[in-house]
């Protein structure tokens, strides 16, 4: 894979060690810098603050997942050191070739055998599932479930609008109790009610969104309590604890790992994938930001989503995604169960750039009509457990404008509103981004963006993402 | 199908869950939502499952209405979201595709931090930001980050403020759409740095934009504007216009705009003017026109003739418009000019008697034989001129300066060194010393002027600098510098270093000066001949690289001489410890780092190793043990295994 400034971002745990790397590197603190004869290992030293310089190195056997190494004791992985000594690579500095450190040479040796043992088949020890204590957890969340709901009933007999106040806090405080309850999920849906309600009181002009918004979370928790209790009872009398296929399971607060997902078969292999556009928002409920990236499958033409969750108090420690403009080619893809864009995950993949026929097929991709969006997406977003958006990718026949408003005709003669969705917050808005582009969009584009409701004309919208034209992508987020 | 019934049930309902279903059995406005949706209940299941819904809630006991109230909530939702409409009557007008911006692949972790730093608020911002303008300015041409980079115009921080400004100013001409657009004529100063920024892209062309917006202008906005009118020299008529109307500091801004336009209307509109206020022609200072230049010369000329004629003291009020006027005269070279400085020099005599009001005399004609030498330097066009009052004077010490300068401008290099050099003398005169040193003093004072730019890479005459030596007090605001240097003719002839190096005399009038920020001071002599020699010149550099170092061990000024080698590329090996033995302070550990950092840039490792030895050989830090083993042997082996030379902290704390 050649060595380009975008790759070393997405090594990147964050663009601010980014940024500290390359400025290492521009000021010239690297010294002894050797490479292997192969080509694959470049280490050196990085002055630091300490007496001795640190060592660093990296391994780029596998050029998709280089192995950094440092001496240095920073957390950050990998660290600015590792990162100065790619940038050190791509300014072109020069690398003596020597031979491979023994010190290197042994971690790679090692890191050779553990991958070796992987290839040969060798399972790790299965977990013994703890029928005791699953049941013990069930028994405690159905609790939590009653409890829900009478905070759900006794806030709707008070009233939304007294949550304010002592009252708010002492409602912060139980909602806390449903953490103890292994409903972490409800607990941050209450906690985001809380904070709509909370936006109302500073500032009373936003009353209507914030208690539309208040609303549609407790007529989703009726749901997901009226419905997880159903599902958690028959778990409980046929002793079946195991993971299942369904939404519940993660809207309660459950998080599924890669194996579990194996296990419900809710995974697929060689995949292909192009990402239509990357975006980060941050979620005041769950102090975390959610670096959202959206794909489609190149098989399938299905829309889905990874979701990298970086809580604030481990900003630092965990890895940030960032846009990917290349073809992912991925070994196993896992897809969260639910309908509509769903969430997916893998654990490996390879890239390389979008071929021409690809483009080709991509436009086959496109949904055929707007109407086709429109009846999925109002499908979709009458569901109560489901998001109030859906992500489309529709035909462009003509974007233009009626008025004030931004508007997309598909190649039928439909259209469609665009518009930023409000929940999205100002720092996604990206409508008015398209007077600004430097080029036309012709016919026969494709439009990537969310279909949602807008409550204040009563209309389905699209915020538009970004703009497949024949010949590029443009992001109108990132 | 009207669907107002079913929007007003759901409305009612969510103000139900707001206020309580406590109070659902007195809510009469839900009662009458229910009764509106009956006919259409009647018409569709799904209204009539409402319905149903409905009547149950309003029946229910008090447990129960809270999840009745939600279920037929989400109901009326799923409705409302099915029967939403979408798309838009009307026609379809193209984007006014503005094409402002650029849009390649430019990733989020590229671009967040960026905006991040646009957008958001406290410390570091401005380095960052510059740090990304200098290695990818492609980035702030992005039409993601256009807007934010506009918005930063508003910035509290004035030299973050300024810095978009100029990076605004370096976008394509395509972005000014966008700063016109949401253009607040009433606004604050960030509106005043888009009507600069607008001006600086599109030049003559934003006239018709700024006539537009003008009438809606105020305060430092109309300011702005009607400066920015002066750019385009057919706003003369509209300009003289809004010189009759404007008042405060707008019409001081129409004056300054209209200094800049031609045509017989703005000349007698300026004739008019100075002769009501004679202080106005400060607004002329940087008008060229020959209408401008022949008006100040008359104005000039009559005020020196009314203060010869009194005889008597000149109160300070018309000796500081004589000032103002003598000033303005910057940029003008008219034939009217012209007679004006010969009609000075015939009576500079006479003008030597005017007295200042406190009885002594004023020196004025000092000034003014001051004031055309810094006036020659912005106003090359005077050359000949002073060439001849040189001539006229019989080449003594007065118009020296100003016939070097003049020569520089116009002649051949070698022939000015010819003509020149022989006021430097190099030994000593048996007879007419005062005389001699007078003529040596008058042609440093010219080369003091002259200065190698090395950013442009060319010999210059420096105006600001020579404005900085102003030797009456008073005058500074008044000789304000035009910004820039004058380029000379042909480069330096690098004879005039060795010349000056073998000179007699080699103290400058100016005395001593501080060219670092030390608090060294070394003569202006040396500051001068620094300024003269072209790094990149061979010859330049054999003559001054052995009397730097003579004068470092001579002097004890060991930094500035260091750094003046350096510059030069050159080691001060051998006279460096020799050099701080002979300075009256002991060298201070920072001062030292500070050196051997920029020697480190300049030489080898291997020589800046060198000279640390040669530092701590000498003796300075030896009561200091710690230092000795961690700063100079630690740095002296570090360079030497071809690390870097450390941060001031790694140093230090160590």
């Amino acid at each position: 894979m050649e060595l380009t400034e975008q790759t070393i971002l997405l090594q990147a745990p964050n663009p601010a060690a980014a940024e500290n790397g390359r400025k290492l590197s521009k000021k010239g603190c690297f010294s002894a810098l050797c490479r292997s004869q192969d080509d694959t290992v470049y280490w050196g030293e990085c002055a630091g603050s300490g007496k001795n310089p640190y060592r660093v190195s990296i391994d780029w056997l596998n050029p998709e997942a280089p192995v950094c190494r440092c001496s240095c004791p920073s957390r950050q992985f990998p660290c600015k050191h590792a990162l100065g000594l790619m940038f050190e690579r791509l300014a072109g500095k020069k690398f003596e070739t020597a031979e491979i450190p023994e010190d290197i040479a042994d971690k790679r040796a090692r890191q050779a055998a553990r991958a070796a043992k992987k290839e040969s088949g060798e399972e790790p020890k299965a977990k013994r599932p703890n029928a005791a204590g699953q049941k013990k957890k069930l028994a405690k969340q159905l609790e939590g479930l009653d409890m829900a709901e009478k905070m759900v009933n006794d806030l709707l007999t008070a009233g939304v609008g007294t949550l304010a106040g002592s009252s708010a806090q002492a409602y912060d405080k139980l909602a806390k109790d449903l953490g103890s309850s292994y409903l972490t999920g409800l607990q941050a849906a209450f906690t985001r009610m809380a904070l709509a309600v909370r936006r109302i009181q500073e500032d009373s002009g936003q009353s209507d969104t914030a208690y539309a918004e208040a609303l549609r979370i407790l007529v989703y928790l009726r749901s997901v309590i009226n419905k997880s209790r159903t599902f958690l009872e028959a778990k409980l009398e046929t002793d079946n604890y195991s993971a299942e296929d369904t939404v519940l399971f993660e809207a309660l607060g459950g998080v599924w790992k890669l194996e579990d997902l194996h296990a419900v078969g809710a995974f697929r292999e060689k995949a292909r994938l192009v990402q239509l556009s990357f975006d980060v928002s941050y979620d005041e409920a769950k102090k975390e930001y959610i670096e959202r990236g959206w794909w489609l499958d190149m098989e399938s033409g299905r829309i889905d989503q990874t979701l990298n969750f970086r809580p604030i108090k481990a900003l630092k420690y965990v890895k940030g995604e960032d846009s990917r403009f290349d073809l992912l080619e991925i070994p196993v893809l896992y897809t969260y169960p639910g309908e509509g864009n769903c969430r997916i995950r893998w654990d490996a993949a390879s890239s390389r750039p979008i071929t021409g026929e690809e483009r080709a097929v991509i436009k086959t991709l496109v949904c055929p009509d707007l109407t086709a969006a429109l009846k999925e997406t109002k499908n979709q977003i009458k569901n109560t457990l489901l998001p109030k958006f859906r992500a489309v990718l529709l035909p462009v026949g003509r974007l233009g404008r009626v008025g004030d408003s931004f508007v997309l005709e598909d190649p039928k003669g439909d259209r469609i509103v665009l518009r930023d969705r409000p929940e999205d917050g100002k720092d996604h808005a990206s409508t008015e981004r398209l007077e600004l582009l430097p080029v036309g969009i012709p016919s026969g584009s494709a439009l990537f963006g969310l279909m949602f409701y807008d409550e204040r004309d009563k209309s389905i919208c699209l915020h538009p993402y970004s703009i497949l034209t024949p010949e590029r992508m443009i992001r109108l987020q990132f | 199908m009207n669907l107002q019934p079913l929007y007003d049930v759901k409305s009612r309902l969510e103000q139900a869950a707001i206020a309580g279903t406590g109070l659902l059995a007195e809510d009469f406005r839900l009662q009458r939502a229910a009764e509106g949706i009956k006919p259409l209940a009647a018409a569709s299941p799904v209204f009539a499952k409402i319905d149903n819904g409905l009547q149950k809630l309003l029946s229910a006991s008090g447990e129960e209405r809270s999840g009745q109230l939600l279920d037929l909530l989400a109901l009326v939702d799923a409705v409302a979201y099915t029967q939403g409409s979408s798309g838009v009557e009307g026609e379809l007008l193209p984007l006014s595709q503005t094409g402002a911006g650029t849009c390649e692949l430019l990733s989020y972790g590229q671009l967040q931090p960026l905006l991040e730093a646009l957008n958001g608020t406290g410390g570091g911002r401005m380095n960052l930001i510059k740090d990304i303008w200098e290695n990818h300015p492609e980035y702030f041409g992005d039409f993601r980050v256009l807007p934010s980079l506009i918005a930063g115009l508003g910035e509290g921080y004035a030299e973050l403020a300024a810095l978009i400004e100029d990076i605004l100013k370096a976008q394509s001409p395509g972005i000014t759409v966008l700063l016109k657009k949401d253009f607040d004529p009433a606004g604050k100063k960030d509106m005043v740095r888009r009507v600069e920024v607008i001006c600086a892209l599109e030049g003559q062309k934003a006239t018709e934009w700024l006539k537009e917006v003008l009438p809606e202008a105020k305060k430092d906005v109309r300011g702005a504007i009607i400066t920015a009118l002066g750019a385009d020299p057919r706003n003369g008529g509209f300009l003289l216009e809004l010189c009759k109307g404007e008042r405060g500091a707008s019409r001081e801004a129409a004056l300054q705009s209209l200094a800049l336009q031609e045509g017989k209307e703005v000349q007698e509109f300026w004739e008019k003017e100075v002769a009501k206020n004679g202080s106005l022609v400060r607004f002329l200072a940087s008008a060229s026109f020959d209408w401008a230049s022949d008006l100040v010369a008359a104005g000039l000329q009559s005020r020196i003739e009314q203060a010869l004629a009194k005889a008597k003291p000149l109160p300070q009020e018309s000796l500081d418009e004589l000032l103002l006027w003598l000033s303005s005269a910057k940029y003008k070279s008219s034939p009217a000019m012209r007679d004006f400085w010969r009609w000075a020099e015939e009576h500079l005599g006479a003008i030597s008697q005017i007295k200042a009001a406190n009885g002594k005399s004023l020196k004025f004609e000092v000034q003014l034989i001051d004031g055309l030498f810094f006036i020659l330097c912005a106003t090359a066009p005077l050359s000949d001129l002073c060439l001849e009052l040189w001539e006229k004077d019989g080449e003594g010490p007065r118009f020296l300066p100003h016939a070097l300068i003049a020569s520089m401008f116009t002649r051949p290099a070698a022939e000015v060194y010819d003509r020149f050099a022989p006021y430097v003398l190099t030994s000593k005169p048996l007879v007419g010393n005062r005389q001699k040193q007078e003529l040596h003093d008058a042609v440093l004072k010219g080369l003091s002027c002259i200065h190698w730019d090395e950013v442009q890479e060319r010999y210059a005459v420096h105006n600001a600098y020579v404005i900085s030596l102003v030797p009456v007090a008073g005058c500074l605001s008044l000789y304000a510098p035009s910004a820039g240097d004058f380029p000379i003719a042909e480069p330096l002839d690098p004879k005039w270093i060795g010349r000056l190096t073998e000179a007699v005399w080699k103290t400058s009038y100016l005395g001593q000066q501080m060219p670092f920020s030390y608090g060294e001071r070394v003569d202006s002599f040396d500051v001068c001949l620094a300024g003269l020699v072209n790094p990149a010149d061979e010859a330049m550099l054999q003559a001054i690289v052995p009397w730097f170092r003579r004068q470092a061990e001579e002097t004890g000024s060991w930094i500035a001489y260091s750094r003046w080698l350096l510059k030069y590329g050159v080691s001060p090996r051998g006279i460096l410890a020799d050099s701080m033995k002979k300075c009256k302070r002991a060298p201070q550990l920072y001062y030292v780092w500070d050196l051997l950092r920029e020697a480190f840039e300049t030489l080898q490792a291997e020589e800046t190793a060198a000279l640390l030895e040669e530092i701590w050989d000498a003796g300075f830090f030896c009561k200091e043990e710690k230092v000795r083993e961690t700063v100079f042997n630690k740095t002296i082996a570090d360079l030497r295994a071809g690390r870097p030379f450390p941060e001031w902290n790694t140093w230090w704390k160590t």
